[in-house]
């Protein structure tokens, strides 16, 4: 019995990861309102839109990571389930753990998410 | 990798290492009565022997080189204390005095390591429960 074979799985999601991209990207259209304040205020602020360039493709990355470490969290839940379910090596404590680890970090999505499009509808609301 | 419930790893392997000293109380309960282990002897009684052990987890948050200390089972091994002697002529496996060499499992033991092995995996059971909550209330900031 190995006790920790399905925290490698979760230790490990970079490959699962990879595998994931394509649904996942379509999941991840939190950056456009960022890029459309882009195109929306050089007349007002020429030189915070040159600092904001480099800034836009990192955040980006930091956004469509956070989107892709999320479906990798359920995508080793799902697979625990299935090891559980199937009569694996797994234990129902891991598969829980898992589980509870990808419900959580998906409410730290929905949260981020949240955070930025409030801050987008404030900046929409503000008076020119 | 984001890591949502730190610690985990340790209570993890606490209730895998609890779980499978459970199971072997549950084989020494079985075979209180088994006059006929695998090596022809009665049944020796099973305990499991736990050490700590460090899980590498390099990971992006912690400092290089952190790394949690989780629970293994070391090895099962017998207990040579003597059998168990009843007095029971008609037995099959009585010697020629009448003398049957039982299991050297106490049952009151078992109980206790029983109920030992429950309270511990519930005590680990609540540091997940209590780190879950944690994170939960800690994302509830956010909330208006």
């Amino acid at each position: 019995m190995n006790p920790l074979s399905a925290l490698r799985t979760l230790a490990y999601p970079a490959l699962r990861a990879e595998s994931l991209r394509p649904p996942t990207e379509s999941a991840a259209p939190k950056a456009i309102p960022f890029s459309e304040l882009e195109k929306l205020s050089p007349g007002i602020l020429p030189g915070s839109v040159d600092a904001a360039k480099p800034t836009a493709s990192g955040f980006e990355n930091m956004v469509s990571g956070l989107v892709t470490e999320v479906a990798a969290k359920q995508a080793a839940a799902g697979e625990s389930v299935n090891g559980l379910l199937s009569g694996q090596n797994t234990s129902l404590h891991q598969t829980m753990i898992a589980m509870e680890e990808a419900s959580i970090s998906f409410q730290l999505m929905v949260e981020v998410r949240n955070k930025l499009l409030e801050s987008y509808q404030e900046l929409m609301r503000m008076q020119i | 990798m984001i890591n949502i419930l730190t610690g985990i790893d340790s209570t993890s392997s606490a209730l895998n290492a609890e779980r499978i000293r459970m199971d072997v109380v549950s084989q020494n309960i079985a075979n209180v009565n088994t006059t006929r282990g695998l090596n022809g002897k009665p049944y020796q009684r099973q305990q499991v022997v736990f050490e700590a052990a460090l899980k590498d987890q390099l990971k992006a948050g912690g400092p290089p080189g952190s790394s949690a200390t989780v629970v293994n089972v070391a090895r099962i091994e017998s207990a040579n204390r003597a059998p168990r002697m009843i007095y029971q002529p008609g037995h099959a496996d009585a010697d020629k005095n009448g003398m049957v060499a039982m299991p050297n499992i106490n049952i009151h033991e078992e109980m206790v390591d029983l109920m030992s092995s429950s309270r511990a995996y519930e005590a680990n059971l609540n540091v997940v429960k209590t780190a879950r909550s944690m994170a939960l209330q800690t994302l509830s900031i956010g909330k208006r």
